[in-house]
Protein backbone atom coordinates (compact mmCIF):
# COMPACT_ATOMS: atom_id res chain seq x y z
CA UNK A 1 0.00 0.00 0.00
CA UNK A 2 1.42 3.34 -1.07
CA UNK A 3 1.90 5.87 1.78
CA UNK A 4 0.20 9.22 1.39
CA UNK A 5 2.38 12.40 1.76
CA UNK A 6 0.43 15.28 2.93
CA UNK A 7 1.94 18.70 2.00
CA UNK A 8 -0.32 21.50 2.94
CA UNK A 9 2.27 24.38 2.39
CA UNK A 10 1.42 27.02 -0.18
CA UNK A 11 5.08 27.05 -1.58
CA UNK A 12 7.62 24.17 -1.72
CA UNK A 13 9.45 23.83 1.64
CA UNK A 14 13.25 24.76 1.65
CA UNK A 15 15.60 24.77 4.66
CA UNK A 16 17.70 27.98 4.13
CA UNK A 17 19.29 28.00 7.54
CA UNK A 18 22.75 26.79 6.38
CA UNK A 19 22.79 29.49 3.70
CA UNK A 20 21.82 32.22 6.14
CA UNK A 21 24.38 30.96 8.61
CA UNK A 22 27.07 31.12 5.94
CA UNK A 23 25.94 34.58 4.85
CA UNK A 24 26.00 35.85 8.43
CA UNK A 25 29.44 34.37 9.11
CA UNK A 26 30.87 35.73 5.85
CA UNK A 27 29.32 39.14 6.47
CA UNK A 28 30.70 39.33 9.96
CA UNK A 29 34.12 38.26 8.81
CA UNK A 30 34.06 40.70 5.91
CA UNK A 31 32.90 43.54 8.18
CA UNK A 32 35.60 42.79 10.71
CA UNK A 33 38.31 42.61 8.08
CA UNK A 34 37.03 45.70 6.31
CA UNK A 35 37.06 47.79 9.47
CA UNK A 36 40.53 46.56 10.25
CA UNK A 37 41.71 47.26 6.75
CA UNK A 38 40.24 50.76 6.67
CA UNK A 39 41.91 51.48 10.00
CA UNK A 40 45.20 50.09 8.72
CA UNK A 41 44.99 52.09 5.50
CA UNK A 42 44.31 55.39 7.27
CA UNK A 43 46.95 54.72 9.85
CA UNK A 44 49.47 53.89 7.09
CA UNK A 45 48.59 56.99 5.08
CA UNK A 46 48.73 59.21 8.17
CA UNK A 47 51.88 57.78 9.69
CA UNK A 48 53.86 57.74 6.44
CA UNK A 49 52.70 61.11 5.14
CA UNK A 50 55.88 62.89 6.26
CA UNK A 51 58.15 60.14 5.01
CA UNK A 52 56.44 60.00 1.60
CA UNK A 53 56.56 63.77 1.30
CA UNK A 54 60.23 63.68 2.20
CA UNK A 55 60.89 60.96 -0.37
CA UNK A 56 59.11 62.99 -3.05
CA UNK A 57 61.06 66.11 -2.13
CA UNK A 58 64.38 64.27 -2.02
CA UNK A 59 63.69 62.61 -5.37
CA UNK A 60 62.77 65.96 -6.91
CA UNK A 61 65.93 67.50 -5.47
CA UNK A 62 68.02 64.62 -6.84
CA UNK A 63 66.45 65.12 -10.25
CA UNK A 64 67.30 68.83 -10.13
CA UNK A 65 70.88 67.99 -9.10
CA UNK A 66 71.19 65.54 -12.00
CA UNK A 67 69.92 68.19 -14.43
CA UNK A 68 72.38 70.75 -13.02
CA UNK A 69 75.21 68.21 -13.20
CA UNK A 70 74.46 67.48 -16.85
CA UNK A 71 74.41 71.24 -17.57
CA UNK A 72 77.77 71.66 -15.85
CA UNK A 73 79.13 68.62 -17.73
CA UNK A 74 78.00 70.16 -21.01
CA UNK A 75 79.90 73.35 -20.23
CA UNK A 76 82.90 71.23 -19.16
CA UNK A 77 82.86 69.56 -22.56
CA UNK A 78 82.92 72.96 -24.22
CA UNK A 79 86.37 73.66 -22.71
CA UNK A 80 89.21 72.75 -25.07
CA UNK A 81 91.21 70.76 -22.53
CA UNK A 82 93.93 69.68 -24.95
CA UNK A 83 94.66 73.28 -25.87
CA UNK A 84 94.49 74.39 -22.25
CA UNK A 85 96.89 71.59 -21.29
CA UNK A 86 99.31 72.57 -24.05
CA UNK A 87 99.18 76.22 -22.97
CA UNK A 88 99.64 75.29 -19.32
CA UNK A 89 102.69 73.17 -20.07
CA UNK A 90 104.12 75.88 -22.27
CA UNK A 91 103.56 78.62 -19.68
CA UNK A 92 104.96 76.47 -16.85
CA UNK A 93 108.03 75.64 -18.91
CA UNK A 94 108.67 79.29 -19.70
CA UNK A 95 108.11 80.34 -16.08
CA UNK A 96 110.60 77.66 -14.98
CA UNK A 97 113.11 78.96 -17.49
CA UNK A 98 112.54 82.50 -16.25
CA UNK A 99 112.91 81.42 -12.63
CA UNK A 100 116.13 79.56 -13.35
CA UNK A 101 118.97 81.25 -11.47
CA UNK A 102 122.05 81.65 -13.64
CA UNK A 103 123.85 83.37 -10.78
CA UNK A 104 123.41 80.29 -8.58
CA UNK A 105 124.56 78.04 -11.40
CA UNK A 106 127.67 80.15 -12.02
CA UNK A 107 128.37 80.07 -8.27
CA UNK A 108 128.17 76.27 -8.34
CA UNK A 109 130.36 76.01 -11.42
CA UNK A 110 132.97 78.26 -9.80
CA UNK A 111 133.30 75.75 -6.96
CA UNK A 112 133.92 72.75 -9.24
CA UNK A 113 136.26 74.27 -11.83
CA UNK A 114 139.95 73.76 -11.27
CA UNK A 115 142.42 76.55 -12.00
CA UNK A 116 143.42 75.28 -15.42
CA UNK A 117 139.84 74.78 -16.68
CA UNK A 118 137.78 77.58 -18.12
CA UNK A 119 134.07 77.63 -18.91
CA UNK A 120 133.24 78.43 -22.54
CA UNK A 121 129.50 78.05 -22.84
CA UNK A 122 126.40 76.97 -20.95
CA UNK A 123 123.16 75.92 -22.53
CA UNK A 124 120.42 74.63 -20.23
CA UNK A 125 117.36 72.71 -21.37
CA UNK A 126 114.22 72.18 -19.33
CA UNK A 127 112.08 69.05 -19.45
CA UNK A 128 108.36 68.88 -18.67
CA UNK A 129 109.19 67.04 -15.44
CA UNK A 130 111.27 69.99 -14.24
CA UNK A 131 114.60 68.33 -15.00
CA UNK A 132 117.34 70.74 -16.02
CA UNK A 133 120.02 69.41 -18.31
CA UNK A 134 123.11 71.51 -18.92
CA UNK A 135 125.14 71.44 -22.07
CA UNK A 136 128.57 72.72 -21.04
CA UNK A 137 131.76 73.33 -22.94
CA UNK A 138 135.12 73.96 -21.33
CA UNK A 139 138.69 74.71 -22.23
CA UNK A 140 141.58 73.20 -20.31
CA UNK A 141 145.32 73.72 -20.31
CA UNK A 142 145.97 70.09 -19.33
CA UNK A 143 144.81 66.74 -20.64
CA UNK A 144 143.38 65.89 -17.23
CA UNK A 145 140.98 68.82 -17.30
CA UNK A 146 137.96 66.81 -18.42
CA UNK A 147 138.59 63.98 -15.93
CA UNK A 148 139.10 66.43 -13.08
CA UNK A 149 135.93 68.33 -13.99
CA UNK A 150 133.88 65.12 -14.21
CA UNK A 151 135.24 63.97 -10.85
CA UNK A 152 134.40 67.27 -9.19
CA UNK A 153 130.90 67.26 -10.69
CA UNK A 154 130.35 63.72 -9.42
CA UNK A 155 131.24 64.88 -5.91
CA UNK A 156 128.87 67.87 -6.03
CA UNK A 157 125.22 66.96 -5.31
CA UNK A 158 124.02 69.81 -7.56
CA UNK A 159 125.23 67.91 -10.60
CA UNK A 160 124.05 64.46 -11.63
CA UNK A 161 125.14 62.04 -14.31
CA UNK A 162 127.77 64.23 -15.94
CA UNK A 163 128.78 62.65 -19.23
CA UNK A 164 131.32 63.83 -21.81
CA UNK A 165 130.35 64.40 -25.44
CA UNK A 166 133.56 65.46 -27.16
CA UNK A 167 137.17 66.28 -26.38
CA UNK A 168 139.62 67.83 -28.83
CA UNK A 169 143.08 69.34 -28.72
CA UNK A 170 144.02 72.54 -30.54
CA UNK A 171 147.28 74.44 -30.10
CA UNK A 172 147.98 72.74 -26.79
CA UNK A 173 144.55 73.62 -25.45
CA UNK A 174 142.01 70.91 -24.69
CA UNK A 175 138.38 71.63 -25.42
CA UNK A 176 135.68 69.34 -24.15
CA UNK A 177 131.93 69.33 -23.94
CA UNK A 178 129.74 67.46 -21.53
CA UNK A 179 126.15 67.24 -20.37
CA UNK A 180 124.94 67.02 -16.82
CA UNK A 181 121.67 67.13 -14.97
CA UNK A 182 121.53 70.13 -12.65
CA UNK A 183 119.66 70.40 -9.37
CA UNK A 184 119.29 73.98 -8.13
CA UNK A 185 119.52 74.51 -4.38
CA UNK A 186 115.70 74.47 -3.89
CA UNK A 187 115.35 71.18 -5.76
CA UNK A 188 118.21 69.72 -3.76
CA UNK A 189 116.65 70.84 -0.46
CA UNK A 190 113.26 69.45 -1.53
CA UNK A 191 114.85 66.12 -2.50
CA UNK A 192 116.58 65.93 0.90
CA UNK A 193 113.31 66.67 2.71
CA UNK A 194 111.58 63.88 0.76
CA UNK A 195 114.40 61.51 1.63
CA UNK B 1 19.74 23.72 -4.67
CA UNK B 2 19.44 26.24 -1.85
CA UNK B 3 23.07 27.41 -2.40
CA UNK B 4 22.43 27.87 -6.08
CA UNK B 5 19.38 30.00 -5.38
CA UNK B 6 21.45 32.41 -3.26
CA UNK B 7 24.58 32.24 -5.39
CA UNK B 8 24.70 35.94 -6.29
CA UNK B 9 24.67 37.02 -2.68
CA UNK B 10 27.20 34.36 -1.81
CA UNK B 11 29.50 35.29 -4.68
CA UNK B 12 29.41 38.99 -3.71
CA UNK B 13 30.15 38.15 -0.12
CA UNK B 14 32.87 35.74 -1.18
CA UNK B 15 34.57 38.34 -3.36
CA UNK B 16 34.40 40.96 -0.60
CA UNK B 17 35.78 38.51 1.92
CA UNK B 18 38.58 37.43 -0.39
CA UNK B 19 39.54 41.05 -1.18
CA UNK B 20 39.55 42.04 2.48
CA UNK B 21 41.50 38.95 3.42
CA UNK B 22 44.09 39.70 0.76
CA UNK B 23 44.33 43.32 1.84
CA UNK B 24 44.59 42.23 5.44
CA UNK B 25 47.46 39.88 4.79
CA UNK B 26 49.33 42.25 2.52
CA UNK B 27 48.83 45.45 4.50
CA UNK B 28 48.05 44.59 8.06
CA UNK B 29 50.33 41.63 8.52
CA UNK B 30 53.19 43.23 6.57
CA UNK B 31 52.62 46.69 8.01
CA UNK B 32 56.05 46.96 9.62
CA UNK B 33 57.82 45.70 6.56
CA UNK B 34 55.98 48.32 4.51
CA UNK B 35 57.15 51.01 6.90
CA UNK B 36 60.66 49.60 6.65
CA UNK B 37 60.38 49.62 2.86
CA UNK B 38 59.43 53.25 3.00
CA UNK B 39 62.44 54.03 5.19
CA UNK B 40 64.63 52.10 2.78
CA UNK B 41 63.20 54.08 -0.13
CA UNK B 42 63.90 57.31 1.72
CA UNK B 43 67.44 56.20 2.44
CA UNK B 44 67.97 55.21 -1.20
CA UNK B 45 66.56 58.54 -2.38
CA UNK B 46 68.88 60.40 0.00
CA UNK B 47 71.84 58.38 -1.22
CA UNK B 48 70.89 59.10 -4.81
CA UNK B 49 70.62 62.81 -3.96
CA UNK B 50 74.00 62.81 -2.23
CA UNK B 51 75.55 61.06 -5.22
CA UNK B 52 73.98 63.48 -7.71
CA UNK B 53 75.11 66.43 -5.57
CA UNK B 54 78.62 65.01 -5.30
CA UNK B 55 78.78 64.54 -9.07
CA UNK B 56 77.64 68.11 -9.64
CA UNK B 57 80.08 69.51 -7.07
CA UNK B 58 82.98 67.50 -8.49
CA UNK B 59 82.21 68.69 -12.01
CA UNK B 60 81.79 72.27 -10.78
CA UNK B 61 85.11 72.09 -8.95
CA UNK B 62 86.71 70.75 -12.12
CA UNK B 63 85.28 73.64 -14.10
CA UNK B 64 86.39 76.12 -11.45
CA UNK B 65 89.86 74.60 -11.60
CA UNK B 66 89.97 74.90 -15.37
CA UNK B 67 88.62 78.45 -15.23
CA UNK B 68 91.31 79.32 -12.68
CA UNK B 69 93.98 77.84 -14.93
CA UNK B 70 92.52 79.75 -17.88
CA UNK B 71 92.56 82.96 -15.84
CA UNK B 72 96.15 82.34 -14.69
CA UNK B 73 97.27 81.65 -18.25
CA UNK B 74 95.43 84.73 -19.48
CA UNK B 75 97.17 86.77 -16.78
CA UNK B 76 100.59 85.52 -17.85
CA UNK B 77 99.74 86.13 -21.51
CA UNK B 78 98.25 89.59 -20.89
CA UNK B 79 100.27 90.99 -18.00
CA UNK B 80 103.71 89.41 -18.29
CA UNK B 81 104.05 88.64 -21.98
CA UNK B 82 101.72 91.15 -23.59
CA UNK B 83 101.92 91.76 -27.34
CA UNK B 84 105.03 92.53 -29.32
CA UNK B 85 103.97 96.10 -30.24
CA UNK B 86 103.34 96.88 -26.59
CA UNK B 87 106.41 95.36 -24.96
CA UNK B 88 109.19 94.71 -27.47
CA UNK B 89 110.76 98.18 -27.46
CA UNK B 90 110.47 98.39 -23.69
CA UNK B 91 112.28 95.08 -23.36
CA UNK B 92 115.10 96.05 -25.73
CA UNK B 93 115.43 99.36 -23.89
CA UNK B 94 115.61 97.54 -20.57
CA UNK B 95 118.34 95.15 -21.80
CA UNK B 96 120.39 98.09 -23.12
CA UNK B 97 119.91 99.97 -19.86
CA UNK B 98 121.06 96.94 -17.83
CA UNK B 99 124.12 96.51 -20.06
CA UNK B 100 125.06 100.14 -19.44
CA UNK B 101 124.38 99.71 -15.72
CA UNK B 102 126.89 96.84 -15.77
CA UNK B 103 129.40 99.07 -17.56
CA UNK B 104 129.17 96.92 -20.67
CA UNK B 105 128.67 98.20 -24.17
CA UNK B 106 127.22 95.79 -26.72
CA UNK B 107 128.28 96.74 -30.22
CA UNK B 108 125.54 94.91 -32.05
CA UNK B 109 122.33 93.08 -31.45
CA UNK B 110 120.56 90.44 -33.52
CA UNK B 111 116.95 89.37 -33.27
CA UNK B 112 114.93 86.42 -34.44
CA UNK B 113 111.30 85.50 -34.13
CA UNK B 114 109.48 82.14 -34.19
CA UNK B 115 106.01 80.94 -33.41
CA UNK B 116 105.99 79.29 -30.01
CA UNK B 117 105.29 75.58 -30.22
CA UNK B 118 103.52 73.26 -27.83
CA UNK B 119 105.93 71.11 -25.88
CA UNK B 120 104.16 67.77 -26.19
CA UNK B 121 103.69 65.96 -29.46
CA UNK B 122 100.06 65.22 -28.50
CA UNK B 123 99.37 68.93 -28.18
CA UNK B 124 101.20 69.62 -31.44
CA UNK B 125 99.01 67.03 -33.17
CA UNK B 126 96.01 69.03 -31.93
CA UNK B 127 96.89 71.57 -34.60
CA UNK B 128 96.20 74.71 -32.56
CA UNK B 129 99.09 77.01 -31.86
CA UNK B 130 99.90 78.21 -28.38
CA UNK B 131 99.05 81.78 -29.25
CA UNK B 132 102.49 83.14 -28.49
CA UNK B 133 105.62 84.14 -30.33
CA UNK B 134 109.13 83.54 -29.10
CA UNK B 135 111.58 86.34 -29.82
CA UNK B 136 115.31 85.82 -29.43
CA UNK B 137 117.91 88.50 -28.92
CA UNK B 138 121.67 87.99 -29.08
CA UNK B 139 124.50 90.34 -28.34
CA UNK B 140 128.16 90.26 -27.45
CA UNK B 141 129.90 92.30 -24.79
CA UNK B 142 133.41 92.52 -23.47
CA UNK B 143 134.09 93.00 -19.80
CA UNK B 144 135.43 91.54 -16.61
CA UNK B 145 133.90 88.47 -15.03
CA UNK B 146 132.38 90.67 -12.31
CA UNK B 147 130.72 92.94 -14.88
CA UNK B 148 129.30 89.91 -16.71
CA UNK B 149 128.00 88.43 -13.47
CA UNK B 150 126.40 91.77 -12.65
CA UNK B 151 124.67 91.91 -16.04
CA UNK B 152 123.37 88.36 -15.61
CA UNK B 153 122.15 89.22 -12.13
CA UNK B 154 120.38 92.37 -13.31
CA UNK B 155 118.72 90.46 -16.14
CA UNK B 156 117.47 87.89 -13.62
CA UNK B 157 116.04 90.64 -11.43
CA UNK B 158 114.49 92.58 -14.30
CA UNK B 159 110.73 93.14 -14.27
CA UNK B 160 110.70 92.34 -17.97
CA UNK B 161 110.00 88.71 -18.86
CA UNK B 162 113.49 87.95 -20.15
CA UNK B 163 114.91 84.44 -20.23
CA UNK B 164 118.65 83.95 -20.47
CA UNK B 165 118.78 81.14 -22.99
CA UNK B 166 122.47 80.58 -23.50
CA UNK B 167 125.79 82.15 -22.61
CA UNK B 168 129.20 81.70 -24.19
CA UNK B 169 132.42 83.01 -22.74
CA UNK B 170 135.77 83.58 -24.38
CA UNK B 171 138.98 85.02 -23.08
CA UNK B 172 139.74 88.34 -24.73
CA UNK B 173 142.74 90.19 -23.34
CA UNK B 174 144.14 90.58 -19.85
CA UNK B 175 141.23 90.06 -17.45
CA UNK B 176 138.61 90.73 -20.10
CA UNK B 177 136.11 88.15 -21.30
CA UNK B 178 133.90 88.14 -24.34
CA UNK B 179 130.37 87.21 -23.43
CA UNK B 180 127.94 86.08 -26.06
CA UNK B 181 124.48 86.23 -24.57
CA UNK B 182 121.32 84.83 -26.09
CA UNK B 183 118.14 86.07 -24.48
CA UNK B 184 114.59 85.21 -25.34
CA UNK B 185 111.17 86.42 -24.43
CA UNK B 186 107.59 85.53 -25.23
CA UNK B 187 104.90 87.75 -26.71
CA UNK B 188 101.23 87.02 -26.87
CA UNK B 189 99.94 86.88 -30.44
CA UNK B 190 97.72 89.74 -31.57
CA UNK B 191 95.24 87.15 -32.77
CA UNK B 192 95.11 85.84 -29.20
CA UNK B 193 94.41 89.38 -28.04
CA UNK B 194 91.57 89.68 -30.51
CA UNK B 195 90.06 86.42 -29.25
CA UNK B 196 90.34 87.66 -25.65
CA UNK B 197 88.67 90.93 -26.59
CA UNK B 198 85.90 89.10 -28.42
CA UNK B 199 85.37 86.90 -25.38
CA UNK B 200 84.84 89.99 -23.24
Amino acid sequence: MKPIHLNLAARPYRDYRPVYAAVVVMSLLTAFLMLNNVDTYYRYIHETRNTRAKIASVEAEAQRERENASKVERSLKSIDLAHLDAQTQFVNAKLNERAFSWSALLDQLETILSDDVRLLSISPSFSDEGLITLGLSFQSKSAEGMIATLNRMNEDPHFRNPFPSTESQTDGQFQFTLTSEYLPQQALTAAEVVR
Amino acid sequence: MIWREKRILLIILGVLLAANTMFFFTYRVQYQSRLDDLDTRLEAAEQSLAQARQTRLTTERQIQGYRKVEADIAEVFDQHWSTQPKRFTAMVGEVKRLAIASSLNPQSYSFERAEAEARTSAARRGGKNIGATEVGMSFTVQGTYEQIRRLINLLELSRQFVIIDQISLNAAQDQLLTLNLHLKTIFRDDQQARVATNRL
